[in-house]
């Protein structure tokens, strides 16, 4: 029977494709980082269609659970979680920093790094891969500002290259095969948020003076 | 018989054959007017002996096509039949007539036959059309309804107007401890409890997914961020599906939870619509194409002001049940606190506008002002004195509402229904002003899943067009 990936990510515009049988048979995203709600659906069902294929032949389905700014994030985790549903197919989860290495050689250490909004940076370390591409993580993901990062790791003599780039939902597909035929357990499929909600303890404030 | 002519040409029937039409004992018109004027009528005829009622015409004026009349026409036809204890309904229509074909195809028409050379002199075949009364109702159209507004995650499961499922989580006690709603907790906790509240709608709907013949999900009013959750949710759920999408307003949707319970929803019917999110009037003329907000809150919801005023009274979130309990042994007359925008000079912009922000700080002041002058406060009866102020207001307004609309009827929604006083005082200034008063069951007043779904199946039995996949959300009321 085929193997037929839907992967998802959303943790900076929306990405999907559709993977058959390890291939990649359809792309389709929006680069926009605010319009993940309504870009999801119609991308999801341009790529079905251009792969060829009806909703109920997808087997699996891959998400990116971030880290990423949380709104956007969760349109895409939310997506995979009814689409597995609806479908029956299997879900994966995959870590959207990890995509990018993916795609990566790795022959050096890398920080792989993206937006967090608020002046800050998600990141994360990694070197070398396995003998199926999986990336290695130095360090896992966490968010911090930029510079503060880089004098991080100079400080502690560690050298690395800068990688920025967007998280393609092949990627997503491909890492999650990868890490299957090697058996690496999958992310929980929960949004790597990496920070708190904002909210502040309610007190009774005086309203008169 | 000017639109007779118009519309039928060869075909139209003479004006004596359309009077013995209307004087037949089992014949049943509607006419649709536009001030004085006719532009449109329908006729159905059924016999006391037979179960079956056919459609003997249908005429819409020219200027008038294309904007509705005629499937409203055709409901209230197959509304007629029904109560008629019709089960089937029978017409033909001209094979040459693609656009009515259409109308009655959506309304569940099938064609079972054609006759050749039917209407003459044009030598035109007809087609014999039937709908199915009895089927309509086993096999009415199962939508799934996802609800993800505010702080609760509902799926409710809908056939048709009977109700499936209705299963809620609610992240109610994680924000407790804030006095109020936070949206970014109020959203993680939709993506958290998504499967296993479909999950268990689907259980106790004992359906299949598979099963499922449409999705239905509030896009509006309520936080962006939550309903990006449910929007994301359901429009990858009607595609994994191969369904319709249907965005539903979740205000109406309130409104449309009546249909579950009694079969139809009654109308016009003004609806006060009270929660921690909304304090919104609405004339409901018809469910699906006609609603006016003719008024809201310009500040607090209802339900927020009893969060905050109980916070001002040291009592726990949420503040509606708290002070409701407190209240029971208050006086409502001790303390004269304001009622918000309901001076004379308010009647002009704010007729059916509610404030409550004025009323939250007269109690903070009245508290505060007791403290520095080291009295002690009676909470139950600050609590009487401020939910009698709020149930004051909402009971007036929505009842001058029905009374200035000349609308018999009230249905109440959303969470702040509870309140056993708005409860008391609506029954009660209800029947002195004739107006019949509806208060669905509280599991279907509070924010749900049934409510989006009843909606989504009404949209979806009437042959509502259904949304494209690129809709968007709305956090304020938008119309």
């Amino acid at each position: 029977m085929k193997q037929v990936f839907l992967a998802i990510d959303t943790s900076q515009g929306t990405s999907v494709a559709v993977l058959i049988d390890g291939v990649v048979e359809a792309e389709a995203k929006d680069s926009n980082p605010m319009r993940h709600a309504e870009n999801i659906g119609t991308l999801i069902a341009s790529c079905i269609e251009q792969a060829g294929l009806s909703a109920s032949e997808i087997t699996d389905v891959a998400v990116g659970v971030g880290p990423g700014p949380f709104t956007g994030l969760r349109v895409g985790i939310a997506a995979a979680k009814m689409f597995a549903a609806g479908s029956k197919a299997k879900l994966h989860g995959v870590g959207s920093l990890d995509a990018i290495a993916f795609e990566l050689e790795l022959e050096a250490p890398t920080l792989v790094i993206s937006d967090a909004r608020r002046s800050e940076v998600y990141f994360a370390l990694f070197q070398s891969k396995s003998p199926n591409r999986v990336p290695r993580r130095l360090q896992v993901p966490a968010v911090a500002k930029q510079a503060q990062v880089e004098s991080n790791l100079q400080s502690q003599g560690q050298p690395y290259e800068l990688v920025q780039r967007p998280v393609s939902a092949a990627s997503i597909g491909l890492l999650a095969i990868a890490m299957l035929s090697e058996g690496v357990n999958p992310e929980p499929i929960q949004a790597n948020y990496l920070r708190e909600p904002d909210a502040t303890q309610a007190k009774p404030k005086k309203v008169s003076g | 018989m000017q639109i007779e002519k118009a519309c039928f040409g060869n075909d139209a029937w003479s004006k004596s054959n359309m009077k013995s039409e209307l004087v037949a004992p089992h014949t049943t018109y509607v006419v649709a007017e536009q001030g004085d004027e006719v532009i449109g009528y329908a006729g159905l005829s059924k016999l006391a002996s037979s179960t079956s009622a056919d459609v003997q015409t249908i005429a819409v004026s020219d200027s008038h096509r294309g904007s509705g009349i005629g499937r409203l026409l055709m409901q209230s036809l197959l509304e007629f039949a029904r109560e008629q204890g019709a089960k089937d309904v029978f017409l033909e229509v001209r094979e040459d007539k693609p656009i009515p074909q259409a109308l009655y195809g959506s309304l569940g028409f099938v064609a079972i036959d054609r006759r050749e050379n039917y209407y003459q002199p044009d030598g035109v075949a007809a087609i014999v059309m039937r709908l199915d009364l009895e089927l309509g109702t086993n096999s009415a159209p199962i939508v799934l309804g996802i609800e993800t507004s505010c702080d609760e995650t509902g799926i409710g499961i809908v056939q048709g107007n009977k109700l499936l499922a209705n299963v809620i989580s609610s992240s109610m006690d994680q924000h407790a401890r804030f006095g109020g709603v936070v949206p970014e907790i109020a959203a993680r906790a939709h993506l958290e409890a998504l499967d296993s509240v479909l999950a268990q709608a689907l259980k106790d709907a004992n359906i299949s997914i598979d099963d499922v013949d449409a999705v239905a999900v509030t896009n509006g009013p309520g936080l962006a961020g939550a309903l990006m959750v449910g929007v994301g949710a359901a429009k990858a759920l009607a595609v994994a599906l191969n369904k319709p999408i249907y965005s539903v307003n979740h205000l109406v949707a309130h409104v449309a939870v009546d249909i579950l319970e009694r079969g139809k929803l009654e109308t016009p019917t003004v609806a006060l619509l009270v929660s921690g999110g909304h304090t919104s009037l609405l004339l409901v003329r018809d469910i699906l194409n006609d609603v006016e907000l003719l008024g809201e809150t310009v500040d607090d919801a209802a339900g927020e002001a009893f969060d905050k005023v109980a916070r001002v009274l040291g009592l726990a979130y949420p503040g509606g049940p708290e002070i409701d309990k407190a209240a029971k042994q208050g006086d409502p007359k001790a303390i004269k606190f304001p009622r918000g925008l309901s001076l004379p000079k308010d009647m002009d912009q704010n007729r059916y506008n509610f404030s409550f922000s004025g009323l939250k700080t007269a109690v903070a002041r009245h508290v505060e002002r007791a403290d520095s002058q080291g009295e002690t406060i009676s909470v139950p009866d600050v609590a009487a004195s401020f939910r009698e102020a709020v149930v004051d207001v909402l009971v007036t307004k929505a009842v001058n509402a029905c009374l200035e609309n000349k609308v018999p009827r009230l249905i109440l929604g959303g969470g702040v229904v509870a309140n056993s006083r708005l409860r008391e005082v609506a029954a009660a200034r209800c029947e002195e002003a004739g107006i019949k008063l509806r208060i669905p069951a509280f599991s279907l007043c509070t924010d749900n899943g049934a409510m989006i779904a009843s909606l989504g199946a009404q949209m979806v039995m009437t042959g509502v067009k259904p949304n494209n996949l690129d809709f968007g959300v709305y956090s304020t009321i938008a119309f």
